[in-house]
């Protein structure tokens, strides 16, 4: 592996030792068809963690978050979940993934599919579907079937899952889309919290973002 | 039931999928009213002499109730690949095999139930005498689910490409070669009198396996059909 390249690739900062940290990338690469469309990258988040993943469009922001999710295999390269090799089969529930695709079924409304999820992946401790919708600003729609709300309640639904989860590492794949300026601040309201009780996050956007509870780690990928 | 526990996992898609369908009401319907359709055009076609409706009745009905499963099958991973929902299942603690399975439980009870529920008035409209009536339920309640099954794991392989209806059909038919000929065959007998269990266990040993092995194989061709 070409070191200098390496280098240009990835400008991540480091920061103190720490216990293992909880996702962590080692010389990760993904290769469509023998044409690399990222990597090698290293990056470790660790608790308390928020990272931002920018690049412009092609760059392989959400080919990236596919192979930390387990769902694309790696060409080269590691992906390791709390000090362990990750794979699908072990370690599935411990990532909560927010795509593109929100997941969310049209039919049922909000509260309906938190139902689903909770149900599929358990849920934290001291939460609550109502709280969780209420907190997201979907308060006096959890009844609403999904069909009926907006892109930006839509996604403001998918987020509200974030909240009842137990999972400890976030990969939200463009979260601000389609949000307005109070839907921006909501993310990085839920990033903090999560970011306060001991998970970690990374973040993809194609946009600027600023953070108000100061800045988040970039990695960067070129296209 | 704990969150995140197996049961409370398989519970709550069962219990999605069944609510979406019933949001949809008119959809369990269509295949109903397919077989209803298809059932009635043959006495058009044949003529109505009742020895020769009670000979072909146990055959048309199996075959009606293929084609109509075969309609429905389409449709069963595609919109949770769609909007998401796949992703999220295959990010579950769960094995996927089993989410995999409750999704084609879910189907076989929407659409499937339906049409046996219908199948002895398709098969008294067709003459098919009293006493094989019975025999005709119990051979669709063993291959109905069978075909489901099968058709779930053609599905799944296809659910990467698009327009997979034809693709679909043409892969599944000759699978269903010998479920027809068990089925029919089972009723045959029972319409003469003969001993029809043996047809019927062949059905149940097949349904055993394709139990355990079609959402194995339906969670493997899921992966890859997202791995791109």
């Amino acid at each position: 592996m070409d070191n200098s390249r390496h280098d240009r690739n990835n400008r991540v900062m480091t920061s103190a030792p720490h216990p293992a940290p909880l996702l962590e990338a080692r010389a990760l690469r993904f290769l469509r068809q023998d044409e690399p469309v990222f990597g090698p990258l290293d990056f470790a988040l660790r608790a308390g963690e928020v990272a931002l993943v920018e690049g412009d469009n092609g760059s392989g922001k959400t080919t990236l978050m596919r192979v930390l999710t387990g769902m694309l295999r790696p060409g080269e390269g590691e992906v390791r979940l709390d000090g362990a090799a990750f794979s699908l089969d072990t370690m599935a529930g411990a990532v909560v993934f927010l795509g593109h695709h929100l997941g969310l079924k049209l039919d049922l409304s909000a509260r309906e599919n938190l139902r689903v999820s909770v149900g599929l992946y358990g849920q934290r401790q001291g939460t609550s579907a109502n709280a969780a919708l209420a907190e997201v600003g979907l308060a006096g729609f959890e009844d609403e079937p999904v069909r009926r709300l907006s892109a930006g309640q839509k996604k403001r639904a998918a987020l509200a899952r974030l909240l009842l989860l137990p999972a400890r590492v976030w990969l939200l794949d463009e979260p601000y889309a389609n949000l307005d300026r109070e839907g921006i601040a909501l993310v990085n309201r839920l990033l903090e919290g999560h970011a306060g009780r001991g998970g970690a996050a990374l973040v993809t956007s194609h946009g600027a973002v600023s953070f108000a509870g100061g800045e988040p780690r970039r990695i960067r990928l070129h296209a | 039931m704990t969150p995140g526990s197996t049961s409370a996992a398989c519970a709550a898609l069962l219990r999605r999928d069944l609510t979406l369908a019933w949001r949809r009401r008119g959809d369990i319907a269509m295949p109903v009213l397919y077989a209803l359709i298809v059932a009635t055009l043959f006495p058009f076609a044949l003529g109505p002499e009742p020895t020769l409706l009670a000979r072909i009745a146990g055959g048309v009905v199996f075959v009606t109730v293929l084609l109509a499963v075969l309609l429905s099958l389409d449709n069963l991973f595609r919109a949770d690949i769609e909007d998401g929902s796949m992703e999220q299942l295959m990010l579950a603690p769960q094995p996927l095999a089993l989410l995999v399975g409750m999704k084609i439980l879910a189907h076989w009870i929407t659409s499937s139930l339906p049409l046996i529920v219908v199948a002895p008035l398709l098969a008294g409209m067709l003459k098919l005498p009293a006493p094989a009536t019975p025999v005709l339920v119990f051979a669709l309640v063993l291959a109905t689910p069978l075909l489901s099954l099968l058709g779930a794991v053609l599905v799944a392989l296809t659910a990467g490409s698009r327009r997979s209806g034809m693709l679909l059909a043409l892969m599944l038919l000759p699978l269903c070669v010998p479920v027809v000929i068990f089925a029919a065959g089972a009723v045959a007998a029972a319409q003469e009198g003969l001993p029809w269990i043996a047809p019927i266990a062949w059905l149940g040993a097949g349904l055993a396996m394709a139990v355990v092995l079609a959402p194995l194989a339906c969670a493997a061709a899921l992966r890859i059909a997202m791995d791109t």
